[in-house]
Parts: structure tokens; sequence; C-alpha cells
């Protein structure tokens, strides 16, 4: 079972690599001369939309499956990334080094990579829920794919730039992470789950934006 | 007491008529008795409304009588129950007795009364409402009630104060609808029991007497009940809000307070967090608010809130309020909110709309993200057009109104989270009015007026056809030349046909030469003999003044004088029949002086050669001097083949002087242009058409020499052309301008042969008649002309290449050899 699984998960992100791939390649290909500007409104952009789309997603799922506290924040509610530590207000996100800011958006994005999968496949058997929750719930996870390969495009770009160093590596490589608090994902509510991936892609999205002026403070900042 | 009434009445009565009849005034309206009451059943009132006054001073009067009695008595009190009312004191009250009462109004015009009103004492009995009324709390910890107190209603006649009344309270919470009615019997102070503490009540008396209806209500008493467990009610959390995404404050709204001083405290937990903290900053926000500061603001984090209140007696907590401060940003709104009207290329007003990010709001780390939507509609609009900006602070508005005035607002909201800020202070614009729309509105008046014009001018054209034409453009009238060459007609080459009808090759850029030709006509008749007349003897002394003044009067010249023009149309009417005696003569001169046409023609182009060498000299130019010295000017005609033709050129100026004249200073001065018998006519239109080419490059050139003082003085002037009707000989008199006094003339015996072309005039020097193709003669002096032109031609035949610019084709073909003799290449031979 667990192969079968492992290979399926395989094909998935194949798929989406080539979707990827087949989207963005010939943008890439013709745009040699992208500015880092250019890339990061792109993931930015892209990231908002992660982020409108969970907040649908979230108000449907809340439709259906009413949580059994009648208050937005249950106590209970407890997010398998809310254990990474990560800047919590503007002036934590400011000081925090380029490198360890796009570190930590990559890990963000990478810790939802795989419990998104897994969501994917389990609320497909929710027969109560609308098409169009299903639809979005799949954009989203394939979205966070297309946005995770965004930031690194871009980090290589800074990097290959000089404008953040190359320590990224070694700390990309701790990914593994990921995988291990994923599995609390699996303990979540649905709504619970999407709450907290709403929160994290207004994270990354918060993380881009002030990466972006930081680097670069006089395009549009 | 009648008889009084009845008089007043009456005088009242007259009174009336004679003030309507004078002054328009009317007797008073009909008073109505409103009510009547008793206090206290031993006295009452009654009160009436007056009705209209009729416009002047009124005085009412109550009259009433009694059941029993038909007597009729007035009121015996109008003062103590106020304005408009009767009081009935106990003398005159009388119990179980009905009163008709009528109260009657009175002006000086007239009187009215009202309906009678029957009273019954006992039944309208209503005391007023008790007075003085009070609660006083009484507050024990067992027990809580209420004292209530009042006085009975006070009465007029204060001697008979001793009434009983009866009470009545009634009472209810504030908030409810429904009354409590407690009956009180005759006491005046009641203990209201059993009320609910922390409430408050609404409380009223009224009273009566035995018999008879309750008094109003008295005015109400309000009263808090106290709480007894003094509590603090829960407060409620409003709401909480951060303008920047950078700090929060939230608000909540106390409760009762319980009667005691209560202190309100905000505690909350941070998801994920045991411990409970409590509010940082009371102050800042203001007074039941909380501050949290950026130290205490954390994102993504779930913020649970409460704020309790405590007095001595207790606690109470608040409802839990979560708050995710990322989805609390509501900015502030935009600040320095511009309006400019700009105009565009096309002059029509646009609207810029410029404006700043609010103050607090750190749009510049990318922390926070603004979208801005502004809305605007017009002053007197109901409704807001909304439209999104996104993130730009700017934005042009192209379709406004003209002329009005618009009210704009922006507000503006964090990108994808968060709530819209309130909208900025209205701002106003006054939208000029579009002048752009009353300019189209004149021109397009103009332009259909316009239009107009044109269409009716053009219809009438249209129908009147020629009249209007020949009105507005005199017409150009051609050399009548009988048998116009009907081939050429056939092949339909227009510029031949043009220039057979004598318009084409005119130098077309003056008004004179236009005159020129209108006095060209040549006819023919059958009979004519080849004729030229000629003075016989050419004094040539003058020939030396003559040269020098060619230039300086130049036809050209004086042709341009509209003074002379005019003066030569006159003339030139005047002419024909002068020239025809003239020709007459000259005929016979002619015949006597043995020559022939012929012989002059070869006279003439010898002299043309000799011209070029003799000319200075004037030995062989006929030239007269006139008395008035007028320089004299070369005739320069050329006849192709013209037997019949009779030229001449006359001074106009002199031309009647010269009658008389003429015979002697008249010189033939003709210029062949030698045509070849058997000519083809290709090779006749091909030159033609390097002639009439020629003629107007020529005339471009000629025209700054008519001032230059290089200009050859020998060039001739070819002025004007008379035509000259001659029944016996047509003839074609040339004018010279310069001429002094001298006529040349050719009177050509006419043949059959019908002169049809004039092909060009050259250099507007030369005219020349083409004839026609049919009729050529051999003339005699072809071949000593063609001679003379061919050697003149070859020695200019490179002049004649650059004259030809139009045609250069033809040019070269008449360059190279062409048999006719380029009336141009007479010209540099004069040089």
């Amino acid at each position: 079972m667990a192969p079968a699984r492992a290979a399926g998960r395989a094909g998935a992100a194949a798929a989406l690599a080539l979707l990827w791939l087949l989207v963005c390649a010939p943008r890439n290909a013709g745009s040699r001369l992208l500015t880092v500007a250019d890339l990061f409104d792109r993931v930015i952009r892209h990231s908002g939309r992660i982020h409108s789309l969970s907040t649908a997603l979230y108000a449907e799922l809340e439709k259906h499956f009413p949580p059994r506290d009648n208050e937005l924040g249950k106590p209970a509610r407890k997010c398998h990334t809310s254990g990474m530590l990560t800047p919590n207000g503007k002036e934590y996100a400011q000081k925090i080094p380029r490198e360890e800011l796009t570190h930590l958006i990559l890990k963000l994005l990478q810790a939802w990579k795989e419990p998104l999968s897994h969501f994917n496949q389990h609320i497909e058997h929710h027969q109560e829920l609308p098409d169009d929750s299903l639809s979005k719930a799949k954009q989203i996870s394939n979205m966070v794919h297309e946005l995770k390969t965004g930031v690194e495009k871009v980090t290589e770009k800074m990097q290959s730039m000089g404008i953040i160093s190359n320590s990224l590596n070694g700390m990309a490589s701790s990914e593994a992470t990921g995988l291990s608090i994923s599995n609390e994902a699996n303990m979540m509510s649905d709504s619970d789950f999407i709450h907290c991936f709403r929160r994290d892609s207004n994270k990354v999205q918060s993380y881009l934006k002030i990466l972006k002026c930081r680097i670069m403070p006089e395009s549009s900042c | 007491m009648k008889q009084k009434l009845t008089s007043s009445v009456q005088i009242t009565l007259l009174l009336a008529v004679a003030a309507v009849g004078l002054t328009g005034h009317s007797h008073p309206g009909k008073p109505k008795i409103i009510r009547c009451r008793s206090l206290e059943k031993e006295t009452f009132s009654c009160w009436w409304k007056p009705g209209s006054d009729g416009g002047l001073p009124t005085s009412y009067t109550l009259f009433y009588s009694k059941d029993s009695e038909e007597d009729i008595y007035e009121c015996p009190d109008y003062q103590t129950s106020g304005p408009n009312s009767c009081y009935f004191d106990k003398n005159h009250t009388t119990p179980w007795t009905t009163y008709n009462i009528t109260v009657m109004a009175m002006n000086e015009i007239g009187s009215n009364r009202s309906d009678p009103q029957y009273v019954d004492v006992t039944s309208i009995v209503q005391p007023d409402a008790p007075v003085n009324f009070s609660l006083e709390k009484q507050t024990s910890t067992s027990m809580k009630y209420l004292w209530a107190k009042w006085s009975p209603p006070p009465l007029s006649d204060v001697s008979s104060n001793s009434h009983v009344y009866h009470y009545e309270l009634r009472l209810k919470p504030e908030e409810k609808e429904e009354w409590e009615t407690i009956s009180v019997g005759v006491q005046t102070q009641y203990k209201l029991i059993g009320l609910q503490a922390g409430v408050k009540y609404v409380v009223q008396v009224r009273c009566r007497l035995d018999l008879g209806e309750w008094s109003e209500w008295s005015s109400e008493k309000h009263i808090q009940i106290p709480n007894g467990e003094s509590l603090p009610e829960k407060p409620t959390i409003i709401k909480c809000r951060s303008p920047e995404k950078e700090t929060f404050t939230c608000w909540w709204k106390p409760g009762a307070d319980g009667g005691h001083p209560t202190n309100h405290t905000l505690l909350y937990t941070k998801e994920g967090e045991e411990q409970v903290y409590e509010c940082p900053d009371y102050r800042t926000a203001g007074p039941n608010s909380c501050y949290f500061n950026k130290k205490y603001t954390s994102f993504w984090t779930i913020y649970n809130i409460t704020v309790k209140a405590t007095n001595e007696m207790g606690s109470k907590v608040s409802d839990p309020h979560y708050v995710d401060v990322t989805y609390i940003v509501q900015p502030d709104p935009p600040v320095n909110v511009t309006l400019e009207l700009k105009k565009s290329i096309n002059r029509k007003p646009y609207l810029v709309l410029t404006w700043s990010p609010p103050p607090l709001a750190d749009v510049r780390s990318g922390w926070l993200t603004l979208e801005y939507e502004l809305r605007l509609k017009p002053e007197e609009g109901e409704e807001w057009e909304t439209i999104f900006v996104g993130q730009q602070t700017q934005y042009r508005m192209f379709s406004l109104n003209p002329g009005k005035k618009y009210i704009i607002q922006i507000h503006c909201k964090p990108d994808h989270h968060g709530s819209w800020s309130e909208w900025s202070s209205e701002k106003y614009i006054q939208i000029p009015t579009d002048f752009r729309v009353k300019d189209m509105v004149v021109w397009i008046i103009v332009g259909v007026l316009s239009s107009l014009i044109c269409l009716i001018m053009s219809w009438t054209m249209v129908l009147k056809g020629y009249r209007m034409i020949a009105f507005i453009l005199p017409p150009v009238p051609g050399p009548k030349i009988k048998g116009i060459d009907t081939h050429l007609l056939e092949t339909g080459k227009s510029e031949e046909l043009l220039s057979a009808l004598g318009c084409h090759g005119f130098p077309p850029t003056s008004d004179c030469e236009e005159l020129l030709i209108e006095y060209l006509e040549v006819e023919d008749s059958e009979d004519q003999q080849l004729m030229s007349s000629h003075g016989n003897g050419h004094p040539s002394k003058n020939a030396k003044m003559i040269l020098k003044e060619t230039d300086s009067d130049s036809g050209r010249g004086s042709c341009d004088s509209p003074s002379l023009l005019s003066e030569k149309c006159r003339e030139s009417h005047a002419l024909p029949s002068t020239l025809q005696r003239q020709d007459l003569r000259d005929i016979q001169e002619n015949k006597r002086g043995k020559r022939s046409w012929e012989t002059q023609c070869i006279a003439s182009e010898q002299k043309i050669l000799l011209f070029n060498n003799e000319s200075t000299k004037s030995s062989t130019w006929p030239a007269a001097q006139l008395p008035n010295n007028q320089p004299p000017v070369f005739a320069y005609h050329s006849t192709v083949d013209a037997p019949k033709i009779t030229l001449g050129t006359t001074n106009v100026n002199i031309a009647p002087v010269l009658v008389g004249n003429e015979e002697k200073h008249q010189s033939q001065y003709p210029i062949t242009e030698t045509v070849y018998d058997g000519m083809e006519k290709q090779r006749e239109m091909e030159n033609l058409h390097s002639k009439t080419d020629q003629t107007t490059v020529q005339v471009k050139q000629s025209r700054p020499n008519d001032k230059s003082p290089f200009l050859n003085p020998k060039l001739m002037d070819y002025v004007e052309v008379h035509k000259v009707r001659q029944d016996e000989e047509p003839a074609v008199v040339l004018k010279h301008k310069e001429n002094s006094g001298k006529t040349e003339k050719y009177t050509v015996p006419g043949t059959s042969k019908e002169y049809t072309k004039v092909s060009t005039v050259v250099d507007h020097n030369i005219l020349v008649l083409m004839p026609d193709s049919r009729t050529q003669h051999t003339s005699v002096s072809q071949e000593p002309a063609m001679e003379t032109s061919w050697n003149i031609q070859q020695s200019q035949a490179e002049k004649n290449m650059s004259y030809c610019l139009t045609v250069p084709s033809e040019c070269k073909r008449e360059a190279s050899g062409s048999e006719y003799m380029d009336p141009s290449s007479f010209m540099p031979s004069f040089k």
C-alpha cells in the first residue's frame, strides 16, 4: 500500500512538474531577461491567488462542516506548521536575514506540499462537498507546487546575482523536517487544515513582499 | 335687556352695511364652543374657539339661558378661566339644570352666532391632575420600595377646597409598553413595593371626584430602582482594529455598573499559549479600550480576548473575542486627495485624481499593500458610481459630464484581507462646460448653411447654365474660325483642338492675354486677294529711339495696367471701322505697289534675317514714329500659309489718330512660318506640340525678362491682336503696343483657304496660325524662308532644347531637323 501511495505521489508530482513546465517553460524560455523584481511580482501575485483561493475554500468548508465551537478561533486548533519559528510582525520580518527569510518561505511551502496532496485525496471522499470546492483544493495544491518552484527560481537568480548568499543550499537540505510535521496535519479537521494553510499562505505572501521590498526598495514599494 | 340687545343689533347691522360698502371687510366667522367643564361640580367654565374676525376687531359675547327660564343672560366672568372662556362661579351655577349657551362674535360690520351648547353641570365634572407628584427611594438591605406623594389639584376658588378626590397610580418599567395601574383611594401618598431591582420605572397619578371623569395623568416621573446584587453587567467587546497592520486596538462597551464603581480589565491569551496576559495599554486609545503596540502584536496568531468588569460585589466576564490581527486591518482613509482638471489634446477635459496612502500605513516596506476604490456622483445625484482602482495612487477619469459638479471620495483596503477604510472627506470638482459642443453646433450650422448656398448656386448654375457661367467667368473667345478642322475634332486630340481654337497656346497666366485674344477674329471671304498694305516709305530715323524704349514700355507692362486695358477695349471697339478703311486703302496700295504677298513674305523673311544685324540701324525695319513718341514695337507675325490673311499691327492708343498716317507709316512685316506642301499632318501636330510647349516655357522665361535690362531691345512684344471685321477682306490686325504709331498690316488676298488654327503664341511675341492642312499652299516665299529658319533653327537647336521642358521628346525631334520653322527659334535670332 505504502509503495503504491508513494508512486502515486511521485506521479502526481511529476504531473505537476510537467504542468509547471508547460505553463511556465515557454515564458521562461522567452524571458531570460526577467528581472528579479518581475519574478518577485509573479510569485507575490501567485501567493495572493493561493490565499484568495484558500479563503474561499475555507468559507465553503465552514458552511458544510460547521465547527463544533461556534467561534472563529477554537483553542484546539493547532497548525502543524505552528512549531516553525516564523516572524510574526513587520519588524521581525525586516530584521531576519534575507537568506533566512527566503529559506523560511521555502520551508513553509515545502511543509504544505505533502499535506495538501493528502488533503486532496481525502477530500474527494466527501460526497457532500461541491465540485467547486474539490477543484479549488486541487488548484491550491498545484499552485503551491508552482509557487515553490517560482520561489526557488527567484532564489537561484538572487544567488546568482549575489543578492543573497549561497548559504541557503545547506538549509534547503533540511526539508525533511517538513515531512515529520506533516503527519500532524492529518489529525486536523478539514476546515482547520485549510484555516492553517490560509494563514501560512498569507505568511508566505507577506514574507515575499517584505523580501522584495528589502531587496528592491525602489520597485513599487 | 331685549330692547337694548335689538337696538344694538340694529346699530351693528347698520354699521356692518356701511363698512361692507366701504371697505370689503366682512362680519366675523362663526365661533364654536369647544367644551364646558366643571372641576368640582360647583362652578364650571366654557371655552370657545373664535371664528375668523373678518379683518376687524371682534368682540365675543356669551349668552346663556337656563332650561327653566326664558331669560337670556350674558357671561358673568370672562376673565377667570383665561381668554375665550367664561367662568360661572358658584352663584351662577345651578346643579341639575341644563344651560343653553351660545357665543356671539361681533365686529363693526356684523355678528355671528355659534351653535347652541347644552350643558348639564354634573355631567361635565373633571378635575385637574394632581400636582406636586414625587417619588422617593427607600432602600434597605431587606426591601426596596418607593414612596409616591402628590397633592390634590388646585382650585381657583380657594374657599371650596374641601372636595374628596380618588387617586390612581400607574407605573411600568421604562422599556415596556404596558402600564400597571394601582388604585390608591383618597390618600395622597402610596408605597410602591415589589419593584425589580436595577429597572427604571415610570410612574404617574390621576384623580377624580365621586362623580364625573378622571383627570388627566400627571406628568411622568422616572426612577431607577437600584440593583440589589450590585454585580456589574457583562461588558461587550465591540471591535478590534489594526490601522496599519502593526498594532491594534480593541474597544468594549461596559454594562451597568450595579451601583458600585466598576473596573474593567482586558485579558487575552494567544493561540498555542496557556498564559493569560492583561492589556498592556488602557490609555492610548481612550476610555474602554486597549491598545496593543508592536511589541504585543503578533500576526498569524489568534488572540482570545475577554473583558472583565469588576466591582466590590464581584466581576463579570464578557464573551471571548477571537482576533487574528491579519484580518482586522482597516486602514485610515487615504489622504492628500487632489483633483485636477486637465485638457487632453482634443481639448476634452479629464480629471486626474491623486492621493496618498494613510500616513500610518507603511506601504514601502511591503508589509502592507493597499488597494483603492473611489466613488463619485454628481452633486445632486443619488447613486454613487464606484471604481476599483487597484494599487495605484492616481486615476484619470475621462467620461465626466461637463457642467456638472461631482463629489468624489476614496477609500482603501489591504489586499486579500482586512476591510475597507472609511471614505475620505468629500472632494468637489466642477467640470467646466465643454465649449467645444457649442463650437461644434456653430460649425455645423455654418457648414450646413454654406453647403446649402453651394447647392443653390450649383442648382442655379445648372438651370441658368451659360448665362451664369458667362456672368461669373466671362467666356474666353477663341478666334472664330470657320471651317474648324473636322479631322481634328474626329481624332479628338483635345490639345490640338484646344490649340486650334486658339486658347491653349496663349500664355494662360495673364488676363491681359485673354483680353487680347478676344480681339482676334479671323474671317475669310472667298474672293480675297492677297494684299498687304504697308507704308511706302519707312522712315527709319527714329529707329534708335525705338530700340531704346522698347523695353521700357513693353506690351506686357501696359497690359497690366487696368486703365490702359479699358482704354484699349474702347479703342478696339472703335477700331474695326477704321481698320476697314485702312485695309481698303491698303489693298489699293498693295495693288499699286505691286507687291504680292509672296514677295512680301520673302522680303520680310529676309528682313528678319537682316534684323539680326540691322535692327540697331533700323534701316530695313519698317517702323514709324508717331508724334507722341511711343516706342515702336515689332509686331511679330507668322503665318503658315495665309494668303488671305491680313495682318496688321496697330498701336491701340493711336489707332484712330493713325488713320491718316497709316499709309505712310504702315509697314509690312510678315514673318512667315513656312510650311511645306504635303506636309504630314502628324508632323505638323508634333511641331505644334513642341511649339506650344515652348510657348509656355518661354513665357515663363520671358516674364522676368520683362523688366530685365538685358532684354534685347529688339525683342518684340506682341501685345494685342485686334479683330478686324471686314466684309471684303479677312484680316488679322496685330497691334503693337509699343509701336509708335506704326501699324503693320497684312492684307492677304484670300483664296478659298481657310485658316483654321491659331496654333500658339510663342514667347508672347509670335502668333502662330496654322493653316488647314487640306488647303495648304506652297507659298513662293517658302524656300527662302525655310532656309532662313532652318539656319536659325540649327543655330538655336540647343536653346530650343532648353526651352522644351515639358515635352522634351518633341523638342528633340524638332531640333533634329524638323521642317517647320519653330517660331521660338526666331527669338534667339533677334538677339
